[in-house]
């Protein structure tokens, strides 16, 4: 039988020591050094991640001045953040922000790969990557959204941004009911890198 | 027609994944630690020289070929970094980096050891590097002249270019018509040449806005838009497609 609709019954540990043995042979010709790997995943744990979107986002929800700037210059308003270096860097060099509102509601996609804004998200999740959810998103997107729990009405517009050229795009999501009194610290555990793609709403605590 | 270039759109797929983790196997990060490396060793960026043995180009875009060169049924069986880990062993075999008779053959010893300590080398310039490249990025803008053929609200035609190994433009687009949303300023570069599908040199990009209606007749959700961001060589004027079809 054709093996094309089967694993190998060690499909990961046979993938974990793949890399490992790729990695050990990068290291060894010299293309890479024994610690490019970590180097890599350092970043993304303290400098590039969703920890910076929170901080973006947040300052919108306090700041309404800054949020249409943040909407109308996305690199500009971030740059007058106190964020690490790096804001415009890799996957970052051009963003753009697009704000939910009472009546529209913003799901960001990628149907041809995992185009995803780096700097202030870090890394895609695997329902972004997902072939089934870039495929679906583009035709019903509100099937989608519901599969993830989020009821969008019928009566609200959804905008579905497909990043196939320069731009990596985020959503402020709106600030939920009930915060009026949460610092810019408190409102930043709120929002998730769901919320900020569109998959989810921010939501009181 | 590949597949991979179709997505948008395709039906009968069931359920969505609405798993959150970026890794779900703790041997994912290092298939994408070294894909960055890569990227940021790649010999076309402006970047300090560094004593790596990494004379190639290695881009967003050839990761991306190597998934659209899928047979579409793997496409959907293998998972995210499960193609990544096929494509750049692929790679480096291919452009004589590493055998694949050393791969296999090293893949079997951490396969029995996987504690097998991984070797200790390399100079820091290179791990400098990948972190300068990180903070800077690769921005495809480039300062040059460019025509801006079309204006905000304009109504533009999708071409349907010819196929190729590797595309920016979203299949289920082809042929349809949008308006445009946005003009970005200035003029960006792709990673690579695509060839006859005719992205690569600096040129404008627009966002365009496309009624669902449109694009699946009959079988869309009400009350919402679809935008992409599209390289100026994939739009023309409506009237001349129209004038071009004509005289066909």
């Amino acid at each position: 039988m054709d093996d094309r609709f089967q694993y190998r019954g060690d499909r990961e540990a046979y993938s974990a020591a793949r890399v490992r043995a790729l990695e050990a042979l990068l290291i060894k010709k010299g293309v890479i050094t024994d610690k490019s790997v970590d180097t890599v995943l350092d970043f993304f744990e303290t400098r590039m991640g969703p920890f910076n979107g929170a901080k973006i986002v947040a300052k919108a929800w306090s700041d309404p001045a800054f949020k249409d700037r943040l909407v109308a210059d996305t690199p500009k308003a971030i740059a007058e953040l106190n964020l690490p270096e790096g804001m415009a860097g890799a996957e970052g060099e051009h963003m753009r922000a697009v704000a939910n509102g009472p009546d529209v509601h913003n799901l960001i996609i990628c149907t041809l790969c995992s185009c995803y804004p780096w700097p202030v998200l870090g890394l895609p999740p695997y329902w972004y990557k997902d072939p089934t959810f870039r495929s679906r998103a583009a035709r019903e997107p509100r099937a989608v959204l519901k599969e993830f729990g989020l009821a969008v009405p019928d009566a609200m517009e959804i905008k579905v941004w497909d990043s196939s050229a320069q731009i990596r795009w985020f959503v402020v999501p709106e600030r939920p009911a009930g915060t009026e009194s949460l610092s810019e610290m408190e409102l930043e555990a709120l929002i998730t890198p769901e919320a900020m793609m569109g998959v989810a709403v921010a939501k009181a605590a | 027609m590949k597949l991979q270039h179709y997505l948008g759109g395709l039906e009968n797929l069931g359920p969505v994944s609405t798993e959150v983790r970026v890794f779900v196997e703790p041997w994912e990060t290092r298939i994408f630690g070294v894909h960055t490396a890569m990227m940021a060793l790649s010999s076309q960026l402006p970047l300090p020289k560094t004593p790596s043995t990494f004379t190639t180009i290695w881009t967003w875009a050839d990761l991306r070929k190597g998934a659209e060169s899928l047979n579409p049924f793997d496409y959907f069986k293998y998972r995210y970094y499960e193609k990544w880990l096929g494509g750049i062993s692929g790679y480096f075999i291919s452009n004589g980096y590493i055998t694949a008779e050393e791969l296999d053959a090293l893949t079997e010893e951490y396969y029995k050891d996987p504690a097998k300590p991984l070797p200790v080398a390399g100079a820091t310039e290179i791990d400098d590097r990948v972190v300068q490249y990180l903070v800077e990025g690769d921005s495809p803008k480039r300062d040059v002249k460019v025509t801006f053929e079309f204006a905000v609200g304009d109504t533009v035609a999708i071409r349907s270019v010819p196929s190729v190994e590797h595309t920016r433009l979203p299949g289920f687009l082809r042929d349809k018509t949008g308006i445009i949303e946005t003009v970005y300023d200035g003029a960006y570069t792709y990673l690579c040449d695509t060839g006859p599908d005719g992205v690569g040199e600096a040129m404008p990009v627009y966002c365009v806005r496309f009624q669902p209606s449109e694009l699946w007749p009959g079988n869309a959700e009400p009350n919402f838009s679809l935008y992409a961001d599209l390289y100026a060589s994939y739009l023309a004027p409506l009237e001349g497609e129209l004038a071009a079809a004509k005289a066909a």
